[in-house]
Formats: C-alpha cells, structure tokens, sequence
C-alpha cells in the first residue's frame, strides 16, 4: 500500500541542516530527506515570506522559476518548473514579497564538490494572511518540539518499547524518523536548534515582523557552493579553536603525503569525522578556516595551507 | 398426492412435531438404490411421511451402513467425513438449477443460510422439494455433509439427507449467559454469535428497495467505549438515540469496506443502564484524532480529524453527473446508462494533512460552496465566461490550500488511503497569542 506521503511541518532551518538521504520501499521507492530534528521528509509544508520569483530555465520551452521563503529561522529556495503548472503560476504571480504557505517535495542536490543544497520542489504555494502564515507557523514549531522531545526521550531512554514510545498515540512514522535522526546525525546540536525557535514564537505572537530573506537570491542553481550561513560570529570559543586544530592537523598529514601538496577535501572530512567532528560541525570550521584566510581551495575538493 | 405431503410437512410443523409422526424430505436417488420399494416418479423430490420413509431407511441402512449422525450445533460443525444432525431456522433461501456438464440435464438446488442461534451457515439442497420453503422455517436435518469453504464451514444436504420440518423449540437451547461479549473496536465481518453492550449515538428509519421488495431499515451508529459502528436494522426495534442497550444475535458484515452491524428478526435488544458507556454529545464531539492514526486503523464510523489543506484530487470543482445514478459523467457517457445529459454539481476533494499523514475528504455541493464561499450558479456562469474546468478547480484550490479545517464523518481505507465522507466540516482558527504562550513556555522549559 503506497500512502500518500504526508508533509512534514519543518522550519527552513531544519530543511537547511539536513543533507542525509534514504530510499523507501517497494516498486517506485520514495526518497527521504532525514533531518537532523527527527523529520523524514518526501512532503514538506512551510510558512513565511515568499520573495517574488526568478526565471531560471535555461531554455524558453522548459520554464523554470524560483523563488525564496524565508521564515524567522532561515530560509529555503523554493522551485516550480513546468511540471508544477499551478505552483509556477503562484510563484510568478507576486511582484513583492508576501506571507505564504508552501507545500512541496523537499530536494536534495549534491554539487560536485559534495556539498548539499536543500530545496523544494512545490506543489501547491499560496499567499496568505499574516495571520494565517503565523497560525502555520505556530503548527510548524509545535511539531518540530514534539519531534525535538522525541528525539530526547530516545536519547534518555533508548531502552524503551515501541509501544511505550507510541503512548499518547505518536505516529509511527516520527518514531522511525526520530531514530534514523539520531543514527545519521549523531552530533548535531539539537539544543542551540531549540533555542532558534524562539525567533519563529515571537513572529507566531505578532512581536516580529514579516521575515526577511538573510541571503540574496544565488545567481542560478549551479553555483558551485552556497554562500556560507554567516550571521556575525563572536570570537571562536575554546572548542571551536580546537575543532579547527584537529581539522589542521588532519589536513597537514594529507597534504605531507600527498604528491600534488593538496589534501584532498573529502578526506579530511572523512578523517575529521572519525575524530567526531561530523557534517555541519566540520562545514561550519571548513568555511570559518577559510575565511579567516588559514586554509584556501584553489581548486575544488582540493586544500592547501594559505 | 405431492401437496398431501406438503400438508403433512406443514401439520407437523404447525403441531410442533418433534414427537409423532415426522415428515422427512428425501431427494431424488438412483433408481438402482430404490430397489422394489417404489418408484423414483412418486417419490422424487418429494416430502415423505415418516411411515412411508420407514421401509426406505432399512434399505438405505443396508446399502450404506453409515455412523449414525451426531446432533450438534452450528457452531461447533467441524468439516468432517461423518454426517451430522442439527436443527436450524432458514434465514435467507434461494432456489436455482444448475446444469450438469456431462448430459446437459437441469438439477435444482436450494441454498441460503440457515441459523440455529449460535452460529450462521450456508447450505446447499440439492434435489429440493417442489413445495415452497420460506424463510423462518425450522428444519430437522439428518445426515448432512459439512465442508469448509474459505475459512468457513458449509453443509450440503444429498441423497444420503433426510430433512423434516421441526418446531422452534427444537432449536438447541442456548444459555445468554454463554455467549461472549464483544467490544465494538473487536467487531470484525462476519463475526456472529456473540453480545455487545452499546450506546445508540443516533438512528433513522429509512426506505430501500430489496429486489423487487419495499423495505423500511432503520440506519444509524452505536458506540461503546471503545469505538463506533454503523448499524442496520432490518426490524424495527424501536431504538432511540441515546439509549443504552445490550444487543445479542446481531451479525457483522462488510459495507463498504467498514464493518456494520446488522440486526434483523433473529437479533434480541435489551435495554440496560449502561453506565459505563459513552454520551452520545460527548461521541459526536469527540477531539479530533492525528490522521496517523487514523491510517492505521483503516477509518472508522465516527472519526474527526483536524489538518491543512494541501492539495485537491481530481474530480474536484464542477463535476457532471448521470442524472439517474449520479455517478459522474465523462465525456457525456455515464458508466452504467451510456449517452445522458450531465447534470452540474459542486464538489471538492480534498487533500487534509496534520503533519503524521493525510486523508482525502470528499465534500459534496453544500460543503464546498460554504468552504468556497461561491455556489454552483456562480461556478457555472465562470464557467461561461471562462470555459475551461480546471480554471475552478484551480480557483477552488486557491481558496481553500493551507486552511485548517476540522472534519468529523465517515473514512474507509483503501489501497490510496482513508477516505473521509464527512458529516461536517468547520474552518478552524488558531489563537495565535495562546499559541505563541504555549510555545515559549515549551521553549523556556530547558532554558
């Protein structure tokens, strides 16, 4: 029996963190995008600010437009092509950003340097009320703390039976989300992600206004690497210093055996990992290095000592 | 001479003939069997008094020394090689006549169901006897064959079977206390034989046509603590809603895809207390459940579910239908009556989505004009100006994606899903400042 998917009610942040995929059963599998907050996403919802769309087809006869939500935790690109006449239409339709709820395939695309980026593919957009977005939203952050609590109660008890778990009749399809959260990402940090939600309950109680996208549009979907999330960072802290430490020593082994005095990116990452500096932790030091001018990438894949 | 023992078999019956004289049924057999004791022309397919089946039993005795049947309860019918003997009621009988494939010849056959109180079987007669066998008659069957088909068991009355009118009384005698209770979330199809405790939520007379046949059913849904059934009621009982009652005798069938509980003449209501059982407002009312749930379950008589709106299934918006069945209409052809003219209607199918799963909810005309807020004459005279369907549909799908909507009603699984047919659909609004308390209280909770 192939139900139909339901949509996960996630925030763009969460969409934004998540970079690890899982095929479904049977004769047409699905893919799943796993999230690191317990969401095993085919069909998304999200609510917030829609920025008026750009055409990105490359040729006349395969229109292909996108456009930007931002909500108050992130935002995410949202993209309809001629597949999705209605949801084209919607996005097209707006000249000025405008409250709105989406509902869409979230979409993995790994550039060649590996790097993911999330977006979705919508089915059905439409612009809203504030108060209706909010409404949205409010349903969005109840669910990513049930999702969130879930996870935690797993953590502390991973004992537990199903069918204690399933008490207060939880769907099976968030326990089985929650647990293949926990085993992809095992070092992600849910506690700073909760902490982000207060944004999204302060626009839900009116005391914020209509998010703003805190990126531009990228040029076309091909760029090469996604501009890093970058809100102004403090100095680095102890742990943060030592991540980087770690991440150096690594790549300076690579780069001593190497035969072109590059280290190889992939490998590092996959060296770091073993370490347990995992996925976003190591992206988050990878850019922070390269910014602050230690470490550059003269080609891609490839790093070298600035 | 035939109606003579017809009279017999209805004397006996009428008497209560379980002592005296007993009229049995013997088929047709083969002339080689039937020896010098008579001719199959005066005694085929006929009934025989119990003098004249006397001699005919040494005979049959002789030719085949059988074990003497065992009288037993339908219940408790095993298939086995042995015959069997029991008593039960016709419930429903039908005659027929098959055609044999080796020489063509017709055979007749009655079959239906017979019931003795404690269990419900079908039954194959073959070689009945002309005379009319109603429905509510007690039979005294020696000698039947029992076989399983799928899963259940079935007895076939042959040549061997000797049937004889018998009195009600005969019926074996089954203790109330015997039969086991039932919750209504353990109700399965063609469950009998058992006793339930429920509240009457609501009930309607309502007249349908069976065959050729008026008959009023009275339509409606119980409940216990433990869920909701849609029931139908053949006879009149005279339930009021919110009534409690303690049903026996009553049976479960498949309605589309969902059980119903069935009571006809066989079924007995008590009314009880009822202490322990739900209110009806209090059913009706119920908060709505996740759609997960509800999933997984396959549905249920009395379910309310609350989610988004996501999307719309086709046919949605202005929809034709056959004018005699009301199915919908394709290309001017209905599915049963050919070429007719479509009448318009309104409807939605919608797509209703909480975060756990979704469920399709199919809202007739009134519904979708209220969630709407446009009616079928404005729809259509869109439709003049702008002569393309999926413009409402579209227009509809503007309308009503991503609104909250609760709905209470009906769902059956299928291979896409649950269906909802709903009895009611409300808009649903948030209050956004209790929302956003409740959520920051969640949040600080770990600060």
């Amino acid at each position: 029996m192939s139900l139909r998917e339901p949509a996960w009610r996630v925030t763009a942040r969460e969409l934004e963190s998540s970079f690890e995929e899982e095929k479904g059963e049977g004769e047409r599998p699905a893919t799943y995008l796993l999230s690191p907050f317990g969401a095993r996403m085919n069909r998304v919802l999200l609510a917030g600010n829609l920025s008026p769309a750009e055409s990105i087809g490359r040729d006349e006869s395969q229109s292909f437009w996108r456009a930007r939500l931002s909500d108050p935790t992130g935002a995410v690109a949202v993209t309809a092509g001629s597949f999705q006449p209605r949801a084209m239409a919607q996005l097209r339709s707006a000249s000025a950003p405008r409250p709105a709820i989406v509902v869409g395939k979230a979409h993995l695309f790994r550039g060649r340097d590996g790097v993911g980026y999330v977006s979705v593919r919508a089915e059905g957009v439409r612009s809203v009320a504030e108060t209706d977005e909010r409404a949205a939203l409010a349903e969005i952050v109840r669910q990513t703390l049930d999702r969130l609590d879930l996870i935690e109660r797993l953590e502390k008890a991973p004992g537990l039976t199903e069918e204690q778990l399933r008490e207060g009749h939880l769907p099976s399809n968030w326990l089985r989300a929650a647990r293949a959260s926990r085993e992809r990402y095992p070092n992600v940090d849910r506690v700073a992600f909760r902490r982000e939600l207060a944004n999204a309950v302060r626009r839900v109680g009116g005391e914020s206004g209509p998010s703003r996208a805190t990126l531009p549009t990228p040029p076309t979907v091909t760029v090469t690497r996604a501009p890093p999330p970058s809100p102004a960072r403090a100095v680095p802290s102890v742990a943060e210093r030592a991540e980087e430490s770690l991440f150096l020593d690594q790549l300076d082994d690579l780069a001593d055996v190497s035969a072109d005095g590059y280290a190889d990116l992939k490998e590092v990452l996959s060296r770091v990992s073993v370490q347990g500096l995992v996925g976003d932790r190591a992206e988050t030091v990878l850019n922070r290095l390269e910014e602050e001018g230690v470490i550059e990438e003269p080609i891609v894949g490839k790093l070298r000592r600035a | 001479m035939r109606s003579t023992f017809w009279e017999n078999f209805a004397t006996t019956l009428r008497e209560s003939g379980s002592e005296g004289e007993k009229a049995y049924h013997r088929p047709h057999r083969p002339s080689r069997l039937l020896g010098s004791h008579g001719s199959s022309s005066v005694h085929d397919g006929a009934l025989l008094s119990a003098k004249e089946v006397a001699p005919l039993d040494a005979a049959f005795m002789s030719a085949e020394p059988a074990a003497a049947p065992i009288e037993t309860r339908l219940r408790d019918l095993r298939p086995t090689t042995s015959p069997v003997e029991f008593v039960a009621r016709v419930v429903v009988c039908e005659r027929r006549e098959v055609t044999r494939k080796s020489d063509g010849s017709r055979r007749p056959l009655l079959s239906g169901l017979l019931s003795d109180g404690t269990a419900t079987v079908r039954f194959t007669w073959w070689d009945p006897p002309r005379e009319e066998i109603e429905r509510g008659l007690v039979l005294r069957v020696v000698g039947a064959e029992v076989r399983e088909f799928r899963g259940r068991p079935e007895v076939t009355f042959g040549w061997k079977t000797r049937v004889a009118p018998a009195s009600p009384a005969e019926l074996p005698r089954v203790d109330a206390e015997e039969i086991p209770f039932r919750t209504v979330q353990e109700l399965r199809p063609s469950e009998e034989g058992f006793r339930l405790e429920v509240r009457v939520v609501r009930i309607a007379p309502k007249s349908v046509t069976v065959g050729t046949e008026r008959r009023v059913v009275h339509e409606g849904l119980v409940a216990d603590r433990t869920g909701a059934i849609t029931l139908s009621s053949w006879s009149d009982f005279g339930l009021k809603a919110g009534e409690a009652v303690r049903i026996a005798g009553a049976y479960v069938r498949a309605f589309r895809s969902r059980p119903q509980l069935v009571l006809d003449e066989r079924a007995t209501v008590v009314r009880v207390e009822g202490n322990d059982l739900p209110d009806p407002a209090q059913l009706l009312e119920s908060p709505p459940r996740s759609i997960a749930d509800v999933e997984d379950e396959g549905g249920g008589a009395a379910v309310a579910v609350e989610g988004l709106v996501v999307g719309l299934l086709p046919p949605s918006g202005i929809v034709f239908r056959c004018p005699t069945c009301q199915r919908t209409v394709r290309s001017g052809i209905c599915r049963v009556h050919g070429q007719v003219e479509g009448q318009p209607d309104l409807r939605a199918r919608i797509v209703l989505d909480d975060g756990t799963g979704a469920l399709t909810v199919n809202a007739n005309r009134a519904d979708t004009e209220k969630l709407w807020g446009v009616t079928l004459e404005e729809a259509e005279a869109r439709l003049r100006s702008q002569p393309d369907p999926s413009l409402i549909e579209e227009q509809l799908l503007e309308t009503l994606l991503g609104r909250r909507l609760r709905v209470r009603g009906a769902g059956t699984r299928d291979e896409f899903g649950v269906t909802l047919t709903p009895e009611s659909i409300e808009r649903v609004d948030i209050d956004l400042d209790a929302a956003a308390e409740e959520l920051s209280a969640r949040l600080g909770e770990r600060r």
